[in-house]
């Protein structure tokens, strides 16, 4: 039988190594990659995704299965770990300043490395707040009832930061082009 | 081509290469050793609390105080004489007035009590519990970082321990007394 999260958390939190091993492996590569994408820095990535589980050990209790999934919980304390490091090195965020294929051409290269390097660092070009719908909706497949919970914001602001960061994307990746 | 389009297949090209992303190895057994830790200090820290209150419970118990006799307000003399047939007349009673202060209960000490430390660092969900009075050593206070003068250390003080549904320990205060 396989356990939800929750479950496994509740059992975690009670002592359970093999329950906070489990919750860990179906976890971890989610907080890992939200941390990667939304710093660029694969040692913060890391980082972050020790500490969040660490805080889960001792915040674990404080988990409401009402207010959103396990996953968005971690995600939640994954972002705030995240800002605080993003705040600690303000100016970091790494610009645009090779020049990059025009929307069509993009398309057609975007199974090359450089290409996709060039969306990550578009995308890490954001600003933090629609960076991380960017990264937690259309990255990492978040619904946005999740991303809300996460962010501890309500759902209209996650779509409206969508379609904000989705477009300042675009004219972003277009601007390069256009170098 | 709409710009949304490609900056969503852009999108769905990076979360695509970045999906094998994973923590490093070594995030994992860094996690387990510290949950261990964690386990293991809980274990102990619970141990000794539940027995430190279930045996100051015990004291508490045994030497509770015993039920007092019940006060008795003094009754004003009957100004009205017994008449006893062939006895001497009776010598006039002074009458006792009962003043308002005499009415009053004797003022009780005022109890002063800390805030609540917690006892158990990953505590299992709080659903029902009780307030035990008892009596612990002072040196009891200094465990959970109040200052206690070293002359005091064994003297016994009064606290509040918060037992969960689960017995286990989870939260002392100190109580003392003002007059």
């Amino acid at each position: 039988m396989i356990l939800t999260d929750a479950a496994l958390l509740e059992q975690a939190l009670r002592g359970a190594e093999d329950a906070f091993t489990a919750l860990y492996r179906r976890r971890q590569g989610g907080v890992y990659r939200f941390a990667l994408q939304m710093t660029g820095s694969t040692a913060i990535a890391e980082d972050v995704t020790q500490e969040a589980f660490l805080a889960l050990l001792l915040h674990g209790t404080r988990y409401d299965e009402a207010r959103g999934t396990v996953a968005s919980f971690l995600y939640g304390i994954a972002r705030n770990l995240v800002m605080r490091r993003l705040d600690r090195r303000p100016g970091a965020d790494v610009e645009i300043t090779e020049e990059c294929a025009g929307p069509e051409d993009l398309l057609e290269d975007l199974t090359r490395r450089e290409s996709i390097e060039q969306v990550r660092q578009a995308v890490l070009s954001l600003p933090p707040v629609f960076r991380e719908v960017i990264v937690l909706c259309d990255l990492q497949d978040s619904s946005y009832e999740d991303a809300a919970a996460a962010l501890n914001c309500p759902v209209g602001t996650v779509r409206s930061r969508l379609s904000r960061g989705r477009a300042m994307l675009a004219r972003k990746l277009r601007g390069v082009a256009m170098v | 081509m709409k710009s949304g389009d490609w900056v969503g297949t852009a999108l769905r090209s990076l979360a695509e290469h970045d999906r094998e992303r994973e923590a490093p190895e070594e995030v994992e057994p860094r996690l387990v050793a510290a949950f261990r830790r964690r386990r293991a200090r809980w274990k102990t820290k619970t141990v000794v609390l539940a027995t430190l209150g279930v045996a100051a419970a015990i004291t508490l118990f045994l030497a509770r105080p015993q039920p007092k006799p019940k006060q008795v307000v003094p009754m004003p003399v009957r100004e009205q004489p017994i008449a006893v047939a062939a006895a001497p007349a009776p010598m006039p009673m002074p009458v006792q007035e009962v003043t308002p202060q005499a009415r009053q209960v004797k003022r009780q000490p005022r109890e002063v009590v800390t805030q609540f430390f917690p006892l158990l660092d990953v505590a299992p969900p709080f659903e029902r519990g009780e307030l035990l009075r008892v009596t612990v050593p002072a040196s009891t206070m200094r465990s959970v970082g109040l200052p206690v003068n070293e002359d005091h250390l064994t003297d016994r003080v009064y606290a509040d321990v918060l037992v969960g549904q689960e017995g286990l320990a989870r939260a002392i205060r100190f109580v003392s007394y003002e007059q």
